[in-house]
């Protein structure tokens, strides 16, 4: 099992905006893909690549970034799929032992990241974010130093609300933790997060993001009638519209997100303006 | 007391060197403004990449390696006393911030568990005991001498503790180490 179920082929430059010293590096490593499935892997990485660039903010700073796709040869195709979680028991022999249901999770797809960040850091050594794309259709993903998706649909959205977590610090912006229904969560009762996209300050001249919010925008802008519940009302301004949104960070109240519905709120939505300010000031300095 | 005895020859050091920056007029005036620049600079060339394995709670360095690349602009590196979350900070020989990366806690004793069906709800489910290795780079400057991590921990008490209970405490310093020369 491991590094013995295949070979490390090498790196391949799929979006060249310069040299890796100066520009912002992406490295998408394979995982499960028999040599003969290499090819397919290329289109996969191309994909991602296609998919990525063309979100906002990233979409404008594509020359400020380079994607890189390690090529990873397995013995056999996939990831492991316990049957204690619900799967078909599969063990196929893979380089970087990936499997489903870590930690009895079924969608949490995880491989030996030690092993990918030692093959990452050989072959580009100037890399800022490292994804791991698994050669299966169930769906799963993590986070992490590497951010870990399968080919199920809905994946490349996956890898890029973990790129928000692991490159630009973002929080998370949904008001639950595990589903609307718990009892917990009803008000955000800590100090100030770290995170620029949460706050718990409703102070419109002091809070973190009072630059971008107009002044004939309410703050706080909902609020939640109802701490014991996700807060269902819909939107009371316009999309894109910045201010204080109750509910986020995992509680119902008590805490605020920038936008009514952003990428770290939920899957296949765009970055809101705040996180996507957070990306482009991170990434600026690698423009050329 | 190998601190101090350091301390003490850099400050000599910039002593020394001060005078011939003031050599002539024109230049000093351009000092203050490059100063600032290289105060602010947001992209350094050279960069230190840490490595970190953690299981539980317990987090230990593993690596530190040279690199030449461009490092992101730093967080804030003031006004975070009091905040809470996770982070990395470099700091000089005086135990100033000169750089600061806010990051997801990568330690957390939960995970992201994503639909299956678009549309459908992320959602976060316990998983303890986890362990793996996250990476943290700074950038690799004269005056950093020191890597901080600092991190809230789960509450012990109230509605959610145990499995679920989540950080909502200032965060503290949990490891310190000095940077490989």
């Amino acid at each position: 099992m491991g590094t013995s179920d295949g070979q490390v082929l090498g790196p391949t430059k799929i979006v060249d905006a310069g040299p890796p010293e100066k520009r912002w590096n992406i490295v998408i490593v394979s995982e499960g893909y028999r040599s003969d499935e290499l090819t397919q892997f290329a289109v996969d990485a191309q994909q991602f690549a296609d998919a990525l660039l063309a979100a906002a903010p990233f979409d404008r700073l594509r020359p400020a970034i380079n994607i890189y796709r390690i090529d990873v040869t397995s013995k056999e195709s996939g990831a492991k799929d316990p049957k204690k979680c619900g799967g078909t028991g599969a063990k196929p022999r893979t380089y970087f032992d990936a499997s489903f249901c870590t930690n009895k999770i079924r969608r949490l797809l995880v491989a030996k990241n030690s092993r990918v960040l030692k093959v990452v850091d050989k072959h580009v050594p100037q890399w800022h974010v490292a994804f791991l794309s698994v050669n299966s259709p169930i769906s799963g993903g993590s986070g992490g130093s590497v951010a870990t998706f399968s080919k199920a649909p809905g994946s490349v959205e996956i890898a890029i609300h973990e790129m928000g977590h692991s490159a630009f610090g973002l929080a998370d912006e949904y008001e639950y933790y595990s589903n609307c229904a718990e009892s917990g969560h009803n008000k955000h009762s800590g100090s100030e997060p770290s995170q620029p996209n949460i706050t718990t300050n409703k102070n419109r001249a002091t809070t973190k993001w009072r630059s971008m919010i107009q002044a004939a925008t309410p703050v706080p802008t909902t609020k939640n009638a109802d701490c014991a519940h996700c807060d269902p009302q819909p939107s009371p301004v316009a999309v894109g519209t910045i201010g204080l949104f109750e509910g986020a960070d995992y509680y119902h109240c008590n805490v605020y997100r920038p936008e009514f519905d952003c990428r770290m709120r939920n899957l296949h939505k765009p970055f809101c303006g705040v996180c996507q300010q957070v990306i482009v000031k991170k990434l600026t300095p690698f423009l050329p | 007391m190998a601190k101090s005895r350091k301390t003490s020859k850099k400050s000599k050091a910039r002593k020394t060197a001060k005078p011939k920056k003031k050599s002539t007029k024109s230049k000093a005036r351009k000092a203050p403004a490059k100063a600032k620049a290289r105060q602010t600079s947001p992209a350094p060339m050279k960069a230190m990449r840490l490595t970190f394995s953690y299981e539980g709670d317990e987090v230990k360095l593993i690596s530190q390696k040279r690199t030449e690349m461009m490092v992101p602009p730093s967080d804030p590196v003031t006004g975070f006393n009091k905040q809470k979350g996770f982070w990395a900070e470099l700091k000089n020989d005086r135990d100033k911030t000169l750089y600061r990366h806010v990051m997801h806690n990568p330690t957390r004793n939960d995970a992201e568990v994503f639909p299956e069906t678009p549309g459908q709800s992320i959602s976060r489910e316990p998983a303890p005991k986890r362990k793996g290795v996250f990476v943290v780079v700074v950038p690799d400057t004269d005056k950093g001498e020191e890597v901080t991590l600092s991190r809230s921990s789960p509450d012990e008490e109230g509605p959610e503790s145990g499995l679920r209970a989540l950080a909502s405490t200032p965060a503290t310093e949990i490891m310190r180490f000095k940077l490989k020369k």
